[in-house]
């Protein structure tokens, strides 16, 4: 009870720590992160019930959503001013970048989605 | 199959067999098939189309000694073409071989005028020109001919032409004769040898004799012998013996010339050997006949035939040297070799044989004729021995002794866990040493239903040669194709050098129990049916969910869409920092367009066409995007 207890309690502290400390460009990011976090379950799901035809199909879909959580996630890394140290990219240029890859990932899953 | 047609047919196949190892490539000559020959003219004679064909039989059957009726000599005059030279020379021709037909010589003269006189006449139709003057008794202009012959000697050097320039000579006067009779020779070094044992020339059997008897013609005109290498004039005989049928009148016509000719003994003859008797010597029948005579079979005069050697042909182990033959016939053309003997064990043999004519040599042949006989011998089946035991324990065996012909009294049961052995020998009851024979067979007929299973005996090394059938009921009752019942068992012996060959009824009750069900008897009639149609079945379609369920996922796939809507507004996103103007205007318009252009690429374009669209539009994006990202950039320098 007591464990239980305290898993909740950090939680609800790492919430806590969240809501007030991340700036809300990156909270608009996670949200991104999120919805396609679901997307990509949702199509998993898909997959596990009714099978894998057509397989190009559902490999597309299914990368198309890992890919965007990935560059999503990268832009989020880039534009956060913690990193600073790391990642001297001003967010204009992360933001193009985070473009240009979306352009070429979205060339390759339209081609492979058949 | 009924085991007499079985017996047949080993019975038809062993001495074709036998006949095949006998007839080996033999240097002999045979002699004319005379009787084919008369039989082909005799068809002939029954109605004739052409003119040609009339003088071919008429004389081709005289010359075998059958006069022709006078009565053709009206079919002569109906079927010549009096305005072909060729025509008139076989009309002609063929008038000769009747008693008394007289042609119209009026009819014919002017057509062989011209033909004598033209420049334009080949060699052969000067010879039909020259032979129907000779035969039509018009006079002939040699001088002019011989002119005529050399120029076309010197155009036309076929081997055909030259032919028919000797048979011009042949009908001229003795010198002209002589003069062609010296061409022989080489006229026989244009011939072409086969295999070092035929000549022959271009043009097959009916040029080949056409030229041969021309030598002889011309050699008889000239009064001279005829000058050609005997061994070449073998050669020749070797090749005419060897056509047994011919195709046309004509190619029959000459090979009977030349068959008189080579058989005719002013002139150099070849000697044929043959057997007479049958090929496979034994008690019965203990020596070799053997025929000496000449082409058309007649005697060749006093001769004697020694045997040089007889050698067996697997070791050439030789068991008669230099034995002269015993004559039969008065008029020396059957002898005699005792072959039988019992220092002669079975096997095939080859008998060399030389001859020596008492006259002086006319006769050619003389050496390397050979003749192929095999030495048979009776055979016994000893020890024969029937067991029956089970498959893994041999030593409890029940044993019956089996004696020929006797057939086996017990009935025998067999079921699933044992086994039949028959083991026997055969003696060759001449020498006693126990051989092996190319057939030994088990045989068992299925009593129902008559199908025969049959199996291989196999015979030990050594000298002993002790032969095994083994059959055991687990192992081998997919053969019997596992059909319990009564089966007949029946021993089957045979072999080139036996005398006699066994069929012999080993038992006739033999119960046999397989232990699986009975499979049914393959139908082998139905081999050859048409099979069943096999219907070409396209590669199904996978399997698919119900329309319902990819459209409520589809509809889940957007729900997440909601969700971040949701979260985006209560997290506060807010339009208000969006610069505006042309630049951020274009920005949005052409990364719209390269969405578009993704939707567009999915539906109609192909990848090549997409890659130009991006490239064009990518244009006005990277620019827009530039200008729109120094703008913010800057506003936010402003700010910090």
């Amino acid at each position: 009870m007591t464990q239980v207890g305290q898993v909740v309690g950090i939680l609800r502290k790492l919430n806590e720590e969240y809501q007030s400390s991340t700036p809300k460009k990156l909270k608009l990011i996670d949200a991104y992160l999120v919805y396609v976090l679901l997307t990509g379950i949702v199509q998993f799901a898909y997959c596990l019930l009714v099978g894998t035809f057509p397989f190009n199909s559902f490999l597309s879909g299914f990368i198309s959503t890992v890919g965007c959580f990935v560059l999503a996630a990268s832009l989020r890394i880039q534009l956060n001013k913690a990193n600073q140290i790391t990642f001297n990219v001003s967010p204009e240029r992360a933001f193009a970048d985070f473009v240009f890859a979306h352009i070429i990932l979205h060339l390759v899953v339209v081609n492979f989605i058949g | 199959m009924t085991s007499t047609s079985f017996m047949m047919i080993i019975f038809m196949i062993l001495p074709i067999f036998s006949w095949c190892a006998t007839s080996t490539v033999a240097a002999n000559l045979s002699p004319a098939n005379l009787d084919g020959l008369k039989a082909q003219f005799q068809t002939a004679m029954k109605s004739f189309s052409d003119v040609a064909s009339l003088h071919y039989t008429l004389a081709g059957i005289k010359e075998l000694g059958v006069q022709p009726p006078d009565s053709f000599c009206n079919d002569i005059k109906k079927l010549v073409d009096k305005s072909n030279i060729e025509s008139i020379y076989h009309a002609t021709e063929a008038a000769k071989t009747l008693a008394n037909c007289k042609l119209p010589v009026e009819d014919y003269r002017s057509v062989v005028t011209s033909t004598l006189q033209s420049d334009k006449s080949t060699t052969s139709e000067v010879y039909y020109a020259v032979s129907s003057s000779v035969n039509l008794g018009l006079t002939v202009d040699e001088a002019s001919i011989e002119k005529r012959l050399n120029a076309l000697a010197k155009t036309d050097d076929s081997i055909l032409s030259q032919g028919y320039a000797l048979l011009t000579g042949a009908q001229l006067s003795q010198p002209v004769a002589k003069f062609y009779a010296d061409t022989v020779n080489d006229l026989v070094q244009q011939a072409d040898e086969i295999d070092g044992r035929t000549l022959q020339y271009e043009g097959g059997v009916g040029t080949t004799a056409l030229l041969v008897s021309a030598f002889y013609e011309v050699a008889e005109k000239a009064g001279a012998a005829m000058k050609i290498d005997p061994k070449q004039l073998h050669k020749f005989a070797s090749y005419f013996s060897t056509k047994r049928h011919v195709a046309t009148l004509r190619s029959a016509y000459y090979l009977t010339k030349v068959f008189k000719y080579l058989s005719d003994n002013k002139n150099t003859m070849p000697v044929v050997v043959t057997r007479v008797s049958p090929s496979a010597i034994s008690a019965q029948n203990p020596s070799v006949l053997v025929s000496v005579s000449n082409l058309l079979g007649q005697p060749v005069g006093e001769i004697s035939v020694v045997a040089e050697s007889a050698k067996r042909k697997d070791d050439g182990v030789v068991v008669i040297s230099k034995q002269k033959l015993t004559s039969k016939a008065s008029d020396f053309s059957v002898f005699e070799l005792p072959f039988y003997d019992t220092k002669i064990p079975r096997g095939f043999y080859t008998i060399h044989l030389t001859l020596t004519p008492r006259g002086d040599g006319k006769l050619i042949g003389l050496t390397d004729n050979t003749i192929d006989v095999k030495v048979t011998s009776e055979g016994a089946i000893e020890n024969a021995e029937l067991s029956v035991s089970d498959r893994d324990n041999t030593a409890q065996a029940k044993t019956y002794k089996l004696t020929y012909p006797n057939v086996q009294s017990e009935k025998l049961e067999l079921d699933y866990h044992q086994k039949l052995v028959l083991k026997f020998q055969i003696k060759d009851k001449r020498t006693g040493e126990f051989i092996r024979v190319q057939q030994a067979f088990l045989r068992f007929t299925n009593k129902k239903s008559n199908k025969e299973i049959i199996y291989l005996a196999e015979a030990t090394d050594g000298s002993n040669s002790q032969y095994k059938v083994e059959v055991d009921l687990q192992t081998n009752a997919n053969d019997f194709r596992h059909q319990s019942g009564a089966y007949n068992a029946a021993l089957i012996l045979g072999d080139q050098l036996l005398q006699n060959a066994y069929e012999w009824k080993l038992n006739d009750n033999i119960q046999l129990s397989f232990h699986e069900d009975s499979q049914a008897d393959k139908n082998h009639q139905n081999l050859y049916v048409p099979r069943p149609e096999i219907v070409h079945q396209f590669r199904l379609d996978e399997v698919r969910p119900p329309t319902i369920v990819s459209l409520v996922f589809s509809a889940l796939t957007l729900l997440p869409l909601l969700i971040l809507f949701i979260l985006w507004i209560k997290l506060g996103f807010n339009l208000s920092g969006l610069p505006l103007g042309l630049s951020p205007l274009g920005f949005h318009i052409s990364h719209g367009a390269v969405f578009a252009l993704m939707f567009f690429y999915w539906k109609y374009l192909d990848m090549f066409q997409t890659i130009r669209y991006l490239a064009l539009i990518s244009i006005p994006l990277f620019i827009f995007g530039h200008r729109v990202l120094a703008t913010l950039a800057a506003r936010r320098e402003k700010k910090a």
